[in-house]
């Protein structure tokens, strides 16, 4: 994340530097053979990194109206342990989780890769999630003990037409824990 | 001779008992000795003609070039699929996804909608308490039908008695069911229909682009067992909007102990998995895929398609020639099922005036199967055939002829030809069919029990 936007002041920054004199050899895109021929100013390539870490903010974007929209979503963990928790517009559940400690698997940190994420959502809020992608669905198959209500914890983005979401944790994810062991988040 | 020796010691030792007596002991021996002869019979001898094979929708023969590419797997390239980290683990997954693109093109379908499993019955169980189970907090109600094969309806029987409610459509006299009777079972309660595609007993061929229509239009899951269709029909799970679909190896030329299902991934299906472990094809039926099965299944799914259409023609003509060569000679033959809309491979005829059973033996030298139970423990008759309406009497002289890939001209002929002979021959014996010769109205008749 931090590296992402390093690079992308640094382009930035070359930009403005390219308006005052406009000679590929001091730009980095031309030196790594990236240039892609714009000449009409400068366009920055738009290669954005397509996860759904980008769609949620980072920890420094913080504007005063996202503070005061806040969503109260409660997490019912595996021994039935309900644990109320605030969640920003924007966010998703698995963050969520991992921010106030409930227990949530995440392997693949939401990039789509397996269902240890998997949660049971509240029916009344089931209905108001759009409907899940192909991808999604696919990598839901695989988790064990589905129901009708499960989805990707990390799939639930927060809205605050979901205030008061019910995630229930299912007793098993597809990592054969059955001593109990909890990896801890990444 | 052993036998001699005992029996002539045994009537030596009863010289002291009466005479009625010795002759009792003597016929006992000489069962025990007739007995030992008919056990003999059963089974072929070294030497002998194997008998006709006319009986395809029990199972087939696998065609040899299916064998030609199963046999490299068994003995060469035996790595398990699921082992991701050697080259024996590589080549296999490689041909156990190509033999799933064979299938899926077979049925119209995407590749990653197949999961193999140990065949048909698997396959059902999996689709109808799959289905039932993942659903049934809001939906509880299945529909099938009378005609289905035994593992559809024993698994609807099991779930009856987990509490959900079923529903088992009468059919009618020709074997079609009544697509507004369905209609009007169909209700918000109902999670799955499940029709077989071409009934294995008397061929009828339901209206499955229909009933899937229908069901989509209600939002109802539609699974079809199309075990004896597959391969044989054209079939297409997209223009049929079919949601499950069970597929078997054997009936398609193919190996024994194998067989797929197809579930929709648009809309997805869910459902419960019967097997459970480490979440092999698609968590849905965990286990290892038997690579020489499931690469025998795909080539003789590949054989079946490019053939389909020459096959369906010579099955048809043959079978034609068949039936009319019968009805022509003999009278009192009637066909059970719709005559167009079926399958042409599988006839099933029912000869009045004549024992089922008896006309088997008769033909002994011809590999057949009856329509009625003979096979089950009970003598009642097949459930099929009381469904469509069958009278008893000739449920139980029903016959059922199958046709297939490798039937030629001259075995129909020899079936058609012994079975006249067989049946003139045996109802010369009978004593109904002279008394109908006679003008008598056998339903007229009250029978006494003695």
């Amino acid at each position: 994340m931090a590296a992402s936007a390093a690079v992308r002041s640094a382009v930035g920054l070359t930009q403005r530097f390219v308006r005052v004199s406009p000679d590929c050899s001091i730009c980095p895109l031309y030196r790594l053979n990236a240039c892609t021929g714009a000449t009409d100013g400068f366009t920055a390539p738009n290669r954005r990194l397509r996860t759904s870490i980008g769609v949620c903010q980072t920890e420094d974007s913080s504007s005063p109206e996202e503070h005061e929209r806040v969503v109260n979503v409660v997490f019912i963990d595996r021994s039935g342990q309900r644990t109320r928790v605030q969640a920003r517009v924007g966010e998703n559940a698995l963050q969520l989780a991992h921010r106030h400690g409930v227990d949530l698997e995440g392997a693949c940190e939401a990039s789509l890769a397996c269902s240890t994420c998997h949660v049971y959502v509240s029916s009344e809020h089931y209905e108001k999630l759009p409907e899940p992608e192909e991808r999604e669905d696919d990598m839901l198959d695989m988790a064990p003990m589905l129901q009708e209500n499960s989805r990707l914890g990390c799939q639930i983005i927060l809205t605050p037409e979901l205030d008061g979401m019910e995630l229930t944790l299912p007793k098993v994810t597809r990592n054969f824990y059955v001593d109990g062991h909890v990896p801890k988040p990444h | 001779m052993m036998n001699r020796i005992i029996s002539s010691k045994l009537v030596d030792s009863m010289c002291v008992i009466s005479s009625r007596r010795l002759s009792f002991a003597q016929s006992a021996v000489n069962t025990v000795q007739k007995q030992k002869e008919l056990i003999k019979s059963r089974e072929l001898e070294k030497d002998e003609l194997r008998p006709l094979y006319m009986d395809f929708q029990a199972t087939t023969p696998m065609d040899p070039r299916v064998l030609d590419a199963m046999l490299p797997y068994q003995v060469n390239y035996y790595g398990n699929p699921h082992s991701r980290t050697h080259a024996y683990g590589w080549e296999s997954e490689t041909a156990m996804e190509k033999a799933r693109k064979q299938v899926a093109d077979l049925i119209g379908a995407d590749p990653r909608e197949i999961v193999f499993t140990s065949g048909a019955t698997e396959s059902n169980n999996m689709s109808i308490k799959g289905v039932a189970r993942f659903y049934k907090a809001k939906k509880n109600h299945i529909i099938t039908t009378q005609t289905e094969h035994k593992c559809v309806l024993d698994s609807c029987r099991i779930l009856e008695a987990e509490g959900f409610e079923v529903t088992y459509l009468p059919v009618k006299n020709n074997g079609l069911i009544d697509l507004k009777q369905l209609q009007e079972r169909i209700s918000p309660h109902t999670s799955l229909v499940s029709i077989m595609t071409v009934n294995n007993e008397i061929g009828v061929k339901q209206p499955i682009e229909e009933i899937g229509h229908l069901c989509r239009s209600k939002n109802v899951f539609f699974h079809t067992d199309a075990a004896q269709a597959v391969g044989k029909i054209p079939i297409n799970v997209n223009d049929w909007k079919v949601d499950l679909m069970s597929i078997s190896g054997h009936k398609i030329y193919g190996p024994k102990g194998v067989g797929a299902l197809y579930v929709r991934r648009r809309p997805r299906v869910r459902i419960e998995p019967l097997q459970n472990g480490g979440g092999q094809e698609r968590g849905l039926r965990s286990g290892t895929v038997p690579t020489p099965l499931v690469v025998g299944f795909g080539a003789a799914c590949e054989i079946a398609q490019q053939e389909l259409e020459y096959d369906h023609k010579r099955v048809t003509v043959l079978a034609n020639r068949l039936v009319q060569k019968i009805m022509s000679e003999i009278p009192d033959v009637v066909m059970n099922g719709d005559p167009e809309q079926r399958y042409p491979g599988c006839i099933n005829l029912s000869f009045a005036y004549v024992e089922g059973e008896s006309l088997l033996m008769a033909l002994k030298d011809v590999a057949l199967s009856s329509g009625s139970a003979c096979t089950s423990a009970s003598l009642e008759p097949s459930y099929v055939l009381r469904a469509i309406g069958a009278d008893e009497d000739l449920a139980h002289s029903s016959i059922r002829f199958g046709i297939g890939r490798f039937t030629t001209e001259e075995e129909v002929d020899y079936t058609v030809e012994k079975c006249i002979q067989q049946v003139k021959r045996l109802r010369e014996m009978s004593p109904l069919w002279e008394m109908v010769q006679e003008g008598i109205d056998l339903k007229s008749i009250k029978w006494t029990q003695h």
